[in-house]
């Protein structure tokens, strides 16, 4: 088994991300709520220690500032770290962009008259929202009524994906990938790839990644994920050359997406130890 | 028959406080308001408020400082305030004021020097900024949808434009402005105005921040590691070792340090809190 399954999966529910940033700020806020409060209950007892409460607390504030600006200073010249600050604020932007109007109108629509396309546009937008338990049910639900349904299977792949389960998000996108070939621009055909090299089938991973590339010309995800399932199979050459494809700098004028700049710094960070160049 | 809510609704709140900005501004002189005068009507310090007055915190957003600061605020007030007392309605008009101009008095007594006055309802005027800065974000298909229009983008100049005049000029607290805009935004988001928000989602935040607006505003009151409470707190108690050991908190609050003599105290008596205690006379503080 691989590394964890949501940092490899960057176009992920961008609601369960802001679910995470949620917690954090609640916390957050919490803490805030609570200093004021225990400082004066631990004031009546020993006014001195409080004294020493804050003041150490306001010393500790500044020195995780300060550390936290020269952290954020050095991480700046390690690639992936600009590369996660960018990707981070677009998912930033994208969840604060998420537009409930249209998933209370496919709700509208499924209760007017229930079929598999519609199950499957309230899985698809509840899974954008965040709400994997109800994407979990409207996708199963699309996958009941209408079999054929392709974008119902990759829907319910990528959900699994998220969760983990990558035997059964396999199995999901290759039923996406036979019912339709090519199912979204091949997005199914990818990431049934990657499950197999988080499943331990690193050689048959290669192969189908290395399908996926000359099907629908690659990219920078699908090359890094290549050289992962090469390096993994013991290729070190060629896993270099897959790695070498993600971390080629952009063409002139051309601006990556934030994903692609993503794996682009992943990429070139392995050659680094691989003492190639990018 | 209306209900209490729907009678409330009839009366102009807008009007009311810039009646109110007027009255006082009279009483105070309009012209130049002596710091005396001021004072007596509830300008705000932070010692002031933590020491017997809390009421201040409330009372300075309706006092002004001059002509200049009532004829700037109450433009602002008029010019805002009766389209966002339409939309939200009299009485939650009336809330988003007194939160937010709570908010800027949080943000003084926490972060402003504790002799320094404040007077000045721009705290509020900034609450109300940032209410519709709220309200924009909750109308659109999405929360950023907003800023595709050019309204809402002049909102966001001209209370930046604002806060840097605040920075620029030497009379004027940005830290008030800041809090009331924090506040007003926060209120009108969460409550006011919650738009298609996931409610359970939305409950969590209410409880957070109300608990964090409470301990502000009890921070603001009593502030438990502040030398001027702390003093103020051994004056009043009958045992004398906790008396001793407030002082002396205080006096490690004052300068900062690990442990206080008695020399230390003294010190403190002598050199801060004796002339705290005489002045009333501090030259007005805009905000």
């Amino acid at each position: 088994m691989s590394d964890q399954p949501e940092t490899d999966l960057p176009d992920r529910a961008v609601g369960g991300f802001r679910l995470r940033a949620a917690h954090l700020g609640l916390l957050l806020v919490w803490i805030v709520a609570a200093a004021p409060v225990v400082l004066w209950f631990v004031q009546t007892r020993d006014p001195e220690l409080a004294v020493r409460l804050a003041a150490t607390g306001w010393q500790w504030l500044g020195r995780v500032g300060l550390a936290a600006a020269v952290l954020g200073i050095a991480a700046l010249l390690y690639p992936p770290f600009p590369a996660w600050l960018r990707l981070s604020a677009h998912r930033t932007r994208l969840s604060l962009t998420n537009d409930r109007g249209a998933l209370q109108r496919a709700l509208g629509e499924l209760r007017h008259f229930e079929s598999g396309p519609r199950h499957l546009e309230v899985g698809r937008l509840a899974l954008a929202h965040g709400d994997r338990d109800a994407a979990r049910r409207h996708l199963q639900r699309a996958v009941e009524l209408d079999p054929g349904l392709a974008g119902a299977h990759h829907q319910l792949g990528r959900l699994l994906f998220l969760d983990g389960t990558f035997t059964k998000a396999l199995d999901a996108f290759t039923r996406a990938e036979s019912v339709d070939p090519g199912h979204a621009f091949g997005d199914a055909l990818l990431h049934g790839g990657r499950c197999l090299h988080l499943t331990g089938d690193t050689t048959r991973a290669a192969d189908v990644l290395r399908l996926h590339a000359q099907r629908h010309g690659g990219g920078r995800r699908s090359a890094f994920w290549l050289g992962e399932a090469l390096a993994a199979n013991g290729d070190a050459m060629a896993a270099r050359e897959a790695f070498r494809a993600a971390a080629a700098p952009p063409p002139a004028r051309q601006r990556l997406t934030a994903e692609e700049n993503w794996f682009r710094a992943r990429a070139r960070v392995r050659l680094w130890g691989r003492g190639g160049s990018a | 028959m209306k209900s209490a809510a729907e009678q409330f609704d009839e009366i102009p709140v807008t009007l009311l406080v810039a009646l109110a900005y007027v009255t006082l501004a009279f009483v105070t002189d309009p012209f130049e308001p002596t710091g005396e005068a001021l004072a007596a009507h509830g300008w705000l310090t932070p010692f002031l408020a933590a020491n017997g007055e809390p009421w201040r915190l409330l009372t300075c957003a309706f006092l002004h400082g001059g002509i200049l600061h009532l004829v700037f605020n109450l433009a602002t007030l008029l010019a805002i305030g009766p389209a966002l007392e339409r939309s939200l309605g009299s009485l939650r008009f009336l809330l988003l004021y007194v939160v937010s101009a709570l908010g800027g008095s949080i943000g003084v007594c926490l972060l402003y020097g504790i002799g320094n006055p404040v007077v000045g309802g721009s705290g509020a005027l900034f609450g109300m900024m940032g209410a519709l800065v709220a309200m924009n974000m909750r109308s659109g298909r999405h929360l950023l949808a907003f800023l595709d229009f050019d309204g809402p983008r002049r909102l966001f100049a001209s209370i930046a434009g604002n806060l840097v005049i605040g920075w620029v000029l030497p009379f004027v607290s940005n830290t008030a402005h800041i809090g009331g805009l924090l506040a007003g935004f926060l209120v009108t988001f969460l409550w006011l105005d919650p738009g298609r928000a996931d409610r359970r989602q939305l409950r969590r935040w209410r409880l957070a921040f109300t608990a964090m607006f409470a301990s502000l505003l009890f921070a603001s009151i009593v502030p438990a590691t502040r030398y001027d409470w702390l003093w103020n707190q051994g004056v009043f108690v009958a045992d004398p070792s906790r008396r001793e050991r407030l002082q002396r908190a205080a006096a490690m609050s004052c300068y900062g340090l690990h442990e206080a003599t008695a020399a230390d105290v003294a010190r403190f008596h002598a050199q801060f809190l004796e002339p705290l205690l005489r002045s009333r006379d501090a030259p007005g503080t805009g905000r």
